[in-house]
């Protein structure tokens, strides 16, 4: 079944395209995983998974089209059976709902109508609080037909007629969540720095925090920022994980589980810091605790990595690879590999600390290299890059730790060091020498109305120069 | 009359005792130098090609300040525009004596005589450019220039002269000497209260730098423009390109770029950044960033006009993509051409391969030839030719050595630590260079004490101090009012005199 489906049009032409496909079974049983979620991520989840896993793409589809089929989004119902028939035409759910759609685009019109229709005439009531619920409706609706922008357009319209703390708090939150559901990164951290600057006091505000981090956390991470994420990761209260539903979005469910926030957090701090970091903000981290608990794996890598058995580490974490890459934000522009190779790179790096020499062969037994790549390549790319100070012999196969001669080092920097400010003096002086003596490059115009009047200009020339000279 | 005007002649004797102080020195040459520029023409041929022939007679050693007089004097009766006579021709007794003049004369009463000096330094160049002789004129110009001003760091229209002369017969080395000394000083308008009657300021005084005797009035410079500068450098760079001293050139570009401007440049700016963009190339073996004083609308015009260059610097840059540079060559070869900079950028194709193995040393510690061969596309026998020569000349901190396992063949090693290999320095040596850098660090800051004493004189300044003063008003800082009383004070005294 597994590879009918992984011959069949539509992977054949993401292998094309050069896209991710996952050939190997993931650990992670769909039903359970899935369960985890609700809300749009469920849908989008369900389809990058059938869209980038061969073996679990047809119950991944069923899931994803039974859904759709709930909801109002006529469009992605459409698109999901496309890609659907594409690899397993002869299914039962593959065949195209078209009455259902028809109605379903009826019936999306007249309720758009209706809750325009209503809010225009709380508009003409002038009465706040229906005025912002009428747009939250809206926006509600817009959201669910998968319209974002929208969405966001009638989010954002409920604004002025915020009356509490509350409301403002939302408001942002609901674009916050537009945003992330759009993929449109940039808006994210804004609207998230306007609901931290609402005045909410109290409970109402500790119940915002964690969320506000985990979406600070997940912007950073998509935007490459790895460093900024596991500091955001890292901070979020366990509080996150029993959190009721704030602005009417169950976060935890609808955006990332707390399994999310332990792997996500987990790789971007492996990747990013080192051992003593490790120990003291992750391992030692008692809030943090709660969150690596559930995903014992990842704090396994990471006590790993921090007794220096880096080899160790790395098979941990390339036993999960399959499950990341089916992971909607892991596998985006490729993260998840490059997050890898810094792991790898980093241990490569913490790895020959203690050596002078080390036997090319020992190191690619330790630390494997990936496919089409070998291990002289990798070790020069990150020679090149500045992370690892070495340098490869390539007749006897050593990655050899170059001497150091602190003395002559200084020598030499403080020489140069010399000759660059002596020479930037220089430029200097001659530039305050030209000044002084009054020559400038002037511009066209300057010239030509010189030349223009060359009468005046001369005779002025001449009474500037006897002032100066000082008759 | 002929024995009057010996006598008159001799009359200024620099080491006799009367003039002991700097200042009874000052006024004794300027009041001979005033009596001798009176002096009609005629009185000076007489007694010429005798033994009675003040030239003759004259020390140039000695007396200088006459000599000078009587050999412009005689020069100028003798120069034609059109063909020169026998004894002023290289060889000839006057042109002897010309050479001689300016190799030997005393360098404190040059400092009284800047027209004759100047007029007959220009005389030697006409005369060797009229008899197609023009190399001949370097060496006298350069020891008169040395002579006038050991440090010839005060920019007079002798140096353009000089190098424009270096350049046309292409003797780049000759240039050297002279390029070596750093421009430190232009010929200001220095007041004459300061010049005169001042026991430490006059001008035969040993002053600290040459540009309180050489100076707008001083007439040994005709009146240089900032183009004149401008091309010294540009001048002086490209001379620096012929010996091969990229570095020195590029340092010299870079006085171009800084000029000041009010937010345009002229087209010696970008003739100087095109250079300087494959200069910077050949020196760091990527582009650098142009000087931090220069003008940043001047240079966004430059280099939009330059992108040529620009892409050939970036090319450079991709060692492992060596073929795009010289597509780019070729495709530009007629821009370079026009710019007459192809052979700077044939200079660069040449270096991309050595700035290649020289970046493999910061990562490789031994790589076998027949690798690097492979990696560019070569014969594994020129390649280890090749670097061969980098080795021995000095480009490479390495050795070629065989291996004893045969599927290696030759290999490349790099010597890892900095103080071995045949580019190693002793930290004996390296302690010269420090103390050697010291000592030119120590002479720059006085070159700008200099300048910043120079600034202080000029009018600008003394009116800024002015209007602070006033704007304190009275029991302010009593040391400044006090000097521009003095000055004043000063004025008044030579109103008096005259």
């Amino acid at each position: 079944m597994a590879s009918n489906i992984e011959q069949s049009p539509f992977f054949q032409r993401r292998k094309d395209q050069g896209d991710i496909v996952v050939k190997d079974a993931p650990k992670f049983d769909l039903e359970s995983y899935i369960a985890n979620y609700a809300g749009f991520t469920r849908i989008e989840r369900l389809r990058h998974i059938g869209s980038h896993s061969p073996y679990l793409a047809v119950d991944a589809y069923r899931l994803a089209i039974a859904e759709a089929k709930r909801g109002k989004n006529v469009a992605l119902y459409m698109g999901l059976l496309e890609e659907f028939s594409q690899m397993a035409p002869q299914d039962a759910a593959a065949v195209l709902d078209m009455a259902w759609a028809e109605k379903k685009t009826r019936e999306t019109q007249q309720e758009q109508d209706k809750l325009e229709h209503e809010l225009k005439s709380y508009k003409n009531n002038l009465i706040k609080e229906s005025i912002r619920m009428g747009n939250e409706d809206l926006g509600h609706f817009f959201f669910d037909t998968g319209d974002y922008v929208s969405a966001q357009k009638a989010y954002q319209k409920m604004r002025e007629n915020c009356t509490s703390p509350k409301h403002l708090a939302d408001m942002t939150l609901r674009l916050v969540y537009t945003s992330i559901a759009s993929h449109s990164w940039s808006a994210v951290p804004t609207n998230l720095a306007k609901t931290e600057a609402t005045q909410l006091r109290g409970e109402e505000r500790a119940k915002l925090e964690p969320i506000v981090s985990v979406c600070h956390g997940l912007t950073q991470m998509v935007a490459g920022s790895w460093r900024e994420a596991a500091t955001h990761f890292l901070a979020t209260s366990p509080a996150y994980l029993t959190a009721e539903p704030v602005g009417n979005i169950a976060w935890q469910k609808e955006i990332l589980s707390g399994n999310d926030v332990a792997v996500y957090g987990g790789l971007c701090a492996l990747a990013t810091m080192d051992r003593t970091e490790l120990q003291n903000k992750v391992l030692g981290n008692s809030d943090f605790r709660n969150f690596l608990e559930l995903e014992p794996h990842i704090r396994r890598a990471i006590s790993l990595f921090c007794n220096s058995k880096y080899s160790a580490c790395l098979e941990v974490l390339e036993g999960y690879r399959n499950d990341y890459l089916l992971d909607v934000y892991l596998s985006e522009h490729d993260q998840l590999s490059n997050m890898y190779n810094r792991i790898r790179s980093k241990s490569i790096v913490q790895y020959f600390i203690p050596f002078s020499c080390v036997t090319l062969d020992e190191l690619a037994a330790k630390f494997p290299p990936a496919e089409g790549s070998t291990i002289v390549g990798d070790l020069v790319k990150m020679i090149d890059h500045g992370t690892l100070d070495a340098r490869i012999d390539l007749v006897d196969r050593l990655l050899i730790s170059p001497p150091t001669n602190p003395r002559h080092n200084v020598h030499a920097d403080a020489l140069a060091m010399a000759e660059t400010y002596d020479h930037t003096l220089r430029l200097r002086l001659t530039r305050l020498n030209l000044q002084a003596a009054g020559m400038e490059i002037k511009s066209d115009k300057a010239s030509e109305k010189a030349s223009s009047h060359t009468g005046d200009g001369f005779s002025s020339n001449m009474r500037n120069l006897g002032s100066k000279i000082g008759f | 009359m002929s024995a009057e005007l010996v006598s008159l002649l001799l009359q200024f004797q620099p080491d006799s005792p009367q003039l002991k102080t700097r200042l009874d020195y000052d006024r004794a040459a300027r009041n001979f130098v005033s009596q001798v520029s009176n002096i009609s023409a005629s009185h000076w041929s007489k007694g010429a090609d005798t033994p009675q022939d003040v030239l003759t007679i004259l020390n140039p050693a000695i007396n200088t300040i006459a000599y000078a007089f009587a050999l412009r004097h005689r020069i100028h009766a003798l120069l034609d525009k059109k063909h020169v006579r026998d004894v002023l021709q290289p060889g000839g007794e006057l042109w002897n004596k010309l050479v001689l003049f300016l190799e030997t004369s005393d360098p404190v009463q040059l400092r009284y005589v800047g027209k004759e000096w100047r007029t007959l330094v220009e005389n030697t160049e006409q005369i060797a450019q009229l008899c197609d002789t023009p190399c001949l004129a370097i060496a006298p110009i350069r020891s008169a220039m040395t002579r006038l001003d050991p440090t010839t760091g005060t920019f007079t229209s002798t140096h353009i002269n000089f190098i424009q002369l270096c350049m046309q017969t292409r003797s780049y080395a000759a240039a050297e000497p002279i390029l070596d000394n750093y421009i430190y000083a232009l010929p200001t308008k220095i007041p004459h209260i300061v010049r005169e009657d001042l026991e430490y300021s006059v001008v035969c005084a040993d002053v600290a730098s040459s540009g309180e005797y050489i100076h707008q009035c001083s007439y040994h410079s005709n009146k240089v423009s900032l183009v004149d500068v401008q091309q010294y450098y540009v001048l002086g760079a490209m001379a620096y390109l012929g010996v091969r001293q990229f570095k020195k050139a590029q340092q010299f570009l870079e006085h171009v770029l800084v000029v000041p401007t009010s937010n345009t440049a002229n087209g010696l700016m970008l003739e100087a950044y095109k250079k300087w963009v494959l200069v910077s190339c050949l020196v760091a073996g990527r582009p650098v960033s142009t000087p931090r004083t220069a003008n940043g609308n001047a240079m966004k015009t430059i280099k939009s006009a330059s992108k040529a260059y620009e892409a050939l610097a970036e090319a450079y840059e991709e060692l492992d993509n060596m073929p795009k540079l010289k597509a780019q060559i070729k495709f530009g070869a007629e821009t370079w051409a026009e710019d007459g900079n192809t052979g700077l950028v044939t200079e660069l194709l040449n270096s991309q391969m050595r700035t290649y193995v020289s970046q493999l040393s910061r990562t490789f510690s031994a790589i076998p030839v027949s690798n690097m061969a492979n990696n560019v596309g070569a014969n594994t026998e020129e390649i280890a030719q090749y670097l061969d020569t980098l080795i021995k000349d000095g480009h490479l901190n390495a050795r070629l050595e065989q291996t004893d396992k045969s599927s290696v063949g030759e290999v490349l090693r790099f010597y890892l630590d900095p103080t071995q290999g045949p580019l190693a320095k002793s930290e004996k040596q390296q302690q010269q260079a420090l103390f050697e850098q010291t000592l030119r660090t120590n002479t720059l800051a006085e070159q700008v004490k200099d300048a910043d004493y120079r600034l202080t004189l000029t009018k600008e300044y003394v009116e800024n101090q002015k209007r602070l003063n006033k704007r304190q008003g009275p029991g302010a800082d009593t040391m400044d009012t006090t000097w521009d009383d003095s000055i004043d004070a000063e004025e008044d005294i030579m109103v008096d005199m005259h």
